[in-house]
């Protein structure tokens, strides 16, 4: 819509200008012909002047020359005092120039661009045959008369002298101009005419107009396009951590009931026995008793079977998660792309790179989502360690190459963070066992998991200049 | 079952134990019945708010979470209907929004599953003593009311200046009496209400008196 309203808008406005700009050149045209016609014709007025200044003085034969010096003038009449004009238009001409003591028109032909210009003058009258199509000073012409679609003539009375033609399709807007010569005895007017057809409107600008609009708005379009793209895979990212906490908090709630109910049968059956049993037994307290150590044994089971139930239920496939042959550049650039977001909040420096100095391909074998699961986690807790530091001071140094041993091929994780106390390093992968006071303790746990499932292993240790802690996870090489 | 060692009153107290899991049901009751408390168990929370008996002594233990109905609503339900055994709710994954919740509706415990045995026998023990308390004093307050009722126009005034410490001369005053004729109000008064001393008047009678003016 917007598009469609700046194309026509633009168009318009392009059109115009079009327009105006022809109309200019029209008139502009249009004057420089006009001007050049008078002076042609002016001249006339003059040649006639000076003839009957120099009245019969001359020589008859001068003025019979004039045609060489000016080939528009086809020929020169002249009336000596006791003679007639060859035609009464001439004479008629003569006594109106006499009157008005200037040159007069005499009998013309417009259409076939011929007239006489009479001069009444004593001893002698003079009288010039004009022929138009020579008076045209075609070498200062601005327009080219074949090609040009500006029709221009010459009109007087009702007889009409075309100079150029013009084209001769019509169009939609018309330019005119009209004005008379600037030469009292030669009033012609000139009359310019132009017509506008829709083709000659500047087409291609406007065209390139609405495509450079067009690419505009697309441009626009695919940013903001890219804008809530991006936005939405970040959204996406913290929505899956999100749905992650929720059902671990689902799975939690669950397992806390099933194993809650038989556990609390277990120990109020128990209670209840040992309070029997802390009485006076008697024989019926003592069978009493007995029962509820039954149930409490039933309960017991039933307890282990929830457990068996849901170890079932959330166990992996282990099959799929060897074998897979797997460039660790990549996956490793695709964990830190995940967090990348993150990482740049917290401001931490994170440095990934081979830990060779040749830059050889490193294969293993292994799940990509798993190496990059183990790898994610690795990084959320650097990041984490890392936060009572200095923002500036927070770097992730992320090296991936072969082992020492020629079957491996291992990824470092470290951070400059405080590290892990010597008396935590041997349980860190306990599960449930976590030092952060909300933690689960899973994450390492699981992390190891996957690592021993690949054929792998995950290790820590402290950080080689002594700061901060080392994770390296081991995985097979492919050669 | 033992014979009830407690209540002063004619009917021992029985504890009512709503849970959908029998193994839970069964343990908790015999658990509780070696206090010598009897227990009425329930698998349907739903029929339990139909057909259980408001009037007995006692109390109930409600679990939270349960099968088409959670234990919460029937907590409201309960209480919103005026029912006055206090209720504790036992609960295996307790937050603090949903213990916040059943104090709110008015749980008079929260204790989570598994429970150890001193802490819900202890809380049930409690449970079932205030209960009785409260019944005895509301049974005690309509008794006083009845007695109330029976003293006449006159006497009543004199009543509500006495609880509020007025010597004779001065009721005599106020009233525009003779003492004589306030003194024998004053002994028609103890002898109708059945009280032996000021105290004792006062004590059970005041509230009454000075809701009546």
């Amino acid at each position: 819509m917007a598009w469609l309203v700046a194309s026509v808008a633009g168009c318009a406005w392009i059109a115009r200008d079009g327009l105006r700009q022809l109309q200019d050149e029209f008139d502009t045209n249009a004057r420089i012909a006009h001007r050049l016609m008078s002076q042609q014709v002016v001249q006339y007025d003059a040649v006639l002047a000076t003839l009957a200044l120099l009245g019969g003085a001359g020589e008859r034969a001068a003025e019979q020359r004039l045609s060489g010096v000016y080939p528009s003038i086809r020929a020169v009449a002249r009336r000596d005092a006791s003679a007639d004009w060859p035609d009464q238009r001439l004479a008629d001409a003569e006594s109106q120039s006499r009157a008005a003591q200037r040159p007069q028109l005499g009998p013309a032909d417009l259409a076939a661009g011929r007239y006489w210009l009479v001069m009444a003058a004593q001893p002698a009258s003079f009288a010039l045959d004009v022929d138009l199509a020579r008076t045209v000073p075609w070498a200062d012409w601005p327009m080219d008369p074949k090609t040009s679609p500006v029709r221009l003539s010459l009109q007087g009375g009702k007889q009409q002298y075309v100079v150029q033609p013009g084209a001769k399709t019509q169009g939609p807007w018309r330019f005119e101009f009209h004005k008379h010569l600037a030469s009292p005895s030669q009033d012609f007017d000139v009359v310019a005419e132009r017509s506008v057809r829709l083709g000659e409107l500047p087409w291609a600008w406007m065209l390139l107009w609405i495509a450079c609009v067009g690419l505009l708005l697309a441009g626009t379009r695919w940013l903001q396009l890219q804008r809530t793209e991006r936005r939405r895979a970040e959204e996406r990212v913290r929505f899956a951590q999100v749905a992650r906490l929720n059902a671990l908090g689902e799975l939690a709630a669950g397992m806390a009931h099933e194993l809650n109910q038989p556990l609390t049968a277990v120990l109020a059956n128990t209670q209840a026995a040992r309070r029997l049993l802390d009485e006076q037994a008697g024989p019926d307290e003592l069978a009493t008793a007995r029962s509820a150590m039954g149930q409490a044994a039933e309960q017991a089971r039933r307890a282990s079977d929830v457990v068996g139930r849901l170890r079932r239920a959330i166990e992996r496939p282990a099959s799929d998660r060897a074998g897979q042959a797997l460039n660790l550049h990549d996956v490793l650039r695709r964990a830190l792309d995940l967090l990348q977001p993150e990482l740049s909040r917290q401001g931490v420096e994170v440095r990934l790179h081979s830990s060779t100095a040749t830059h050889q391909q490193v294969r293993a074998s292994g799940d990509p989502v798993a190496v990059e699961q183990i790898v994610h986690n690795l990084l959320l807790n650097a990041m984490q360690a890392m936060q009572q530091q200095d923002a500036d001071a927070r770097r992730i140094d992320l090296a991936y190459g072969p082992a020492s041993d020629s079957r491996h091929c291992e990824v470092r994780v470290c951070d400059n963070g405080p590290g892990i106390a010597p008396e935590v390093l041997p349980r860190i992968f306990e599960p449930f066992f976590s030092t952060r006071e909300h933690g689960l303790g899973l994450g390492l746990s699981l992390c190891e998991t996957l690592a021993q499932e690949m054929g792998g292993s995950l290790q820590a240790a402290p950080g080689d200049n002594g700061r901060g802690a080392c994770f390296v996870l081991r995985l097979p090489r492919i050669a | 079952m033992n014979e009830p060692q407690t209540s002063s009153s004619h009917q021992s107290p029985l504890i009512h134990l709503i849970d959908d899991d029998a193994a839970v049901r069964d343990s908790l009751a015999l658990l509780i019945g070696t206090i010598g408390l009897r227990v009425q168990t329930w698998s349907d929370a739903q029929r339990f708010v139909a057909e259980f008996d408001r009037g007995g002594i006692g109390a109930i233990v409600l679990d939270v979470r349960m099968p088409g109905i959670s234990g919460l609503t029937v907590l409201e339900t309960l209480v919103a209907q005026g029912v006055d055994q206090p209720i504790l709710m036992l609960t295996g994954h307790g937050t603090v929004e949903m213990c916040r919740r059943a104090f709110k509706a008015g749980a008079a415990e929260f204790l989570e599953k598994p429970v150890d045995d001193e802490e819900l026998l202890e809380a049930l023990r409690q449970a079932v003593r205030r209960h009785v308390r409260s019944r005895e004093r509301r049974q005690a307050g309509q008794e006083a009311r009845g007695l109330f009722e029976q003293l006449s126009e006159r006497e009543r005034e004199v009543l509500r200046h006495i609880v509020r410490g007025l010597s004779n001369k001065e009721i005599a005053r106020v009233l525009d009496l003779s003492p004589r004729t306030v003194e024998s109000h004053r002994a028609n008064i103890f002898v109708k209400l059945g009280c032996e001393s000021l105290a004792q008047l006062i004590r059970g009678y005041a509230e009454l008196a000075d809701g009546d003016a």
